[in-house]
C-alpha cells in the first residue's frame, strides 16, 4: 500500500475519493479538509479524513479488509492530525468498529441507540470531568444553559434571569464551536458583559463534549430521517452522563421555540431523555416562553436580519446595552 | 549536572503496525512520569514494558510526562527507541545526550 494526502484543493482528486467511498456505499463529508488515501495498483482501497478534531469517511476496501490495513491507515490518519497540532481527537464510528478503534488508542465515551459511539483518543473527558467537580455548588435546585448566544438578546437574558431566580446556582455554557455568524470570543465576550450582575452564576466556555450539529457526521447513518434523533440522543446522553453529575445539575432551562420545528423537536425529545428512568439522577426541562418585543419574539435570527439592514433603532430595542455597544464597535471594526 | 526537562511539547513516534508501538508525549499538570500501556501482550510483558518506558524517561531528564503507548507486540528496545525519539520531538532536540542513553 502507498499512502499519500490529498488537500481540499485538488477536486480531480477529490472526486476519485468520493467515487471509492460510494463503492462501499458512504457518502463524502464535505468538511474534511485533508484526507489520507491508500492505493494499490493505482486503485484507492482505503481513505480516512481530518475534519477540524474529528477524524471522519474511514473507510477500508473489502479485498484488504483486516486489522493490518485498519493500522496502516489509521498510523498516517494520526500523523497528519498530529503535524497540524491536533492532539485530541473525536471519532463516530458504528459499534461493532470500536474495537479496531481501541486498537488505535481511542476510546468509548457515549453511545446512541446501538447505532453511533463516539470515541476519543485522549480520554481528556474524565479531566474535565474533574476540573467540572471542583466547580460544583449544592443545592436542591442547580441549573444548567447551553447557550449559543448569536448574539446575545434581551430574550436570552430573561432566560439567565429566571434561572437564576428560580435555582441555587445555574451553569451557563457556551457552545464553543465556530460555526455560527458570531465568533466564540465574541459570543462569550456579549454573555460575559451581559449577565455580569447575576451572583448565583458560573460561566463555562462550552467543550468538546457538547457536540455540534456541524460536526456530527452522517455519512455512515442509512437512514437520513434518524439523523436528527440520534445527534439528539448522543448529545443529551452525553450531557446526561457525564457533564451533569460532577455538577450536581438537576434542571435544565431552555427557551420554548414556536418558530423552530427542528428545535421544538429537540426539546421534546430532551424533556424526555433527561427525565428518563436510568442509572443517573433525572434533570427536569424548564421551558420558558419567549419573551416579545413590538408583537414578535426576541430571537438572535432577528437581530442578525436588522443588522443586515441596518435597523439600529431596532437592535437597541432587542438586546441588552452590553451588546449594543459591541455590536456597534464590531460594525466599526468592519468599516 | 543534568537539568530536568519539563516543559515540553507534544509529540509522538512509530506506527500501530505489527511489532511496531505508537507512542505519544505530552505535558501533564502532575509531577512525574505518567504512563498510559495499551498492549496485545500487556498480560505478560505489561510490567515490564512499563518499566523500560520509566527507565527511558528517567535517564532523558523528563518530568511532568504522560506516555501514552499503543504497542503491537514490539520487542524492548523498539519501544525504547519510539519513547526516545518522542521524547526528542518533544524536546525540540535532534540529536540525543547519547552518554545518558
Amino acid at each position: 500500500m502507498v499512502f499519500s494526502e490529498v488537500p481540499p484543493t485538488s477536486k480531480v482528486r477529490r472526486q476519485k475519493i468520493r467515487e471509492f467511498l460510494q463503492s462501499v456505499s458512504l457518502e463524502m463529508s464535505e468538511d474534511v479538509e485533508t484526507f489520507v488515501v491508500a492505493k494499490e495498483e493505482e486503485r484507492i482501497v482505503a481513505c480516512g479524513g481530518l475534519s477540524g478534531k474529528v477524524l471522519k469517511n474511514i473507510a477500508i476496501d473489502e479485498s484488504i479488509r483486516g486489522e493490518g490495513a485498519a493500522l496502516s491507515l489509521m498510523s498516517e490518519l494520526l500523523k497528519v492530525a498530529y503535524r497540524e497540532g491536533r492532539f485530541e481527537l473525536f471519532l463516530f464510528t458504528k459499534p461493532e468498529y470500536q474495537e479496531v478503534f481501541e486498537s488505535c488508542g481511542f476510546k468509548y465515551i457515549e453511545q446512541a441507540h446501538g447505532e453511533v459511539i463516539l470515541m476519543e483518543n485522549s480520554y481528556a473527558i474524565e479531566a474535565y470531568k474533574k476540573r467540572l467537580r471542583k466547580l460544583r455548588h449544592s443545592g436542591d435546585t442547580v441549573g444548567c444553559i447551553v447557550m449559543n448566544a448569536n448574539p446575545f438578546t434581551l430574550g436570552h437574558r430573561y432566560l439567565v434571569q429566571e434561572a437564576c431566580s428560580r435555582s441555587d446556582w445555574v451553569h451557563l455554557f457556551v457552545v464553543k464551536e465556530d460555526a455560527s455568524f458570531f465568533r466564540f470570543e465574541d459570543r462569550y465576550r456579549m454573555i460575559e458583559a451581559g449577565v455580569r450582575d447575576f451572583t448565583n452564576l458560573t460561566l463555562h466556555e462550552g467543550s468538546d463534549y457538547m457536540i455540534s450539529k456541524a460536526t456530527f457526521p452522517t455519512y455512515f447513518i442509512k437512514d437520513k430521517g434518524r439523523i436528527n434523533s440520534l445527534y439528539t440522543e448522543l448529545d443529551l446522553a452525553i450531557f446526561r452522563h457525564h457533564l451533569a453529575p460532577p455538577l450536581g445539575i438537576t434542571h435544565r432551562f431552555v427557551g420554548e421555540e414556536p418558530l423552530c420545528v427542528v428545535t421544538n423537536e429537540y426539546n421534546m425529545q430532551m424533556k424526555r431523555r433527561l427525565a428518563e428512568a436510568s442509572e443517573y439522577p433525572p434533570i427536569e426541562l424548564v421551558e420558558l416562553k419567549r419573551i416579545a418585543e413590538a408583537g414578535e419574539p426576541i430571537s438572535a435570527s432577528r437581530v442578525r436580519g436588522a443588522m443586515k439592514e441596518n435597523r439600529w433603532d431596532e437592535i437597541a430595542r432587542l438586546v441588552p446595552q452590553s451588546t449594543y455597544r459591541l455590536l456597534a464597535a464590531m460594525k466599526e471594526e468592519v468599516e | 549536572m543534568n537539568t530536568l526537562h519539563v516543559d515540553i511539547q507534544p509529540a509522538h513516534a512509530g506506527t500501530l503496525e505489527s511489532s511496531d508501538a505508537f507512542v505519544r508525549v505530552m505535558p501533564n499538570d502532575r509531577a512525574g512520569v505518567e504512563i498510559e500501556l495499551e498492549s496485545s501482550v500487556a498480560e505478560i510483558y505489561g510490567d515490564a514494558i512499563e518499566a523500560s518506558v520509566l527507565q527511558t524517561v528517567l535517564a532523558m531528564n523528563v518530568d511532568r510526562v504522560k506516555v501514552m503507548i499503543q504497542d503491537k507486540g514490539a520487542l524492548d528496545f523498539v519501544i525504547k527507541a519510539r519513547v526516545q525519539t518522542a521524547l526528542l520531538r518533544a524536546l525540540g532536540v535532534s540529536e540525543p545526550d547519547w552518554s545518558t542513553l
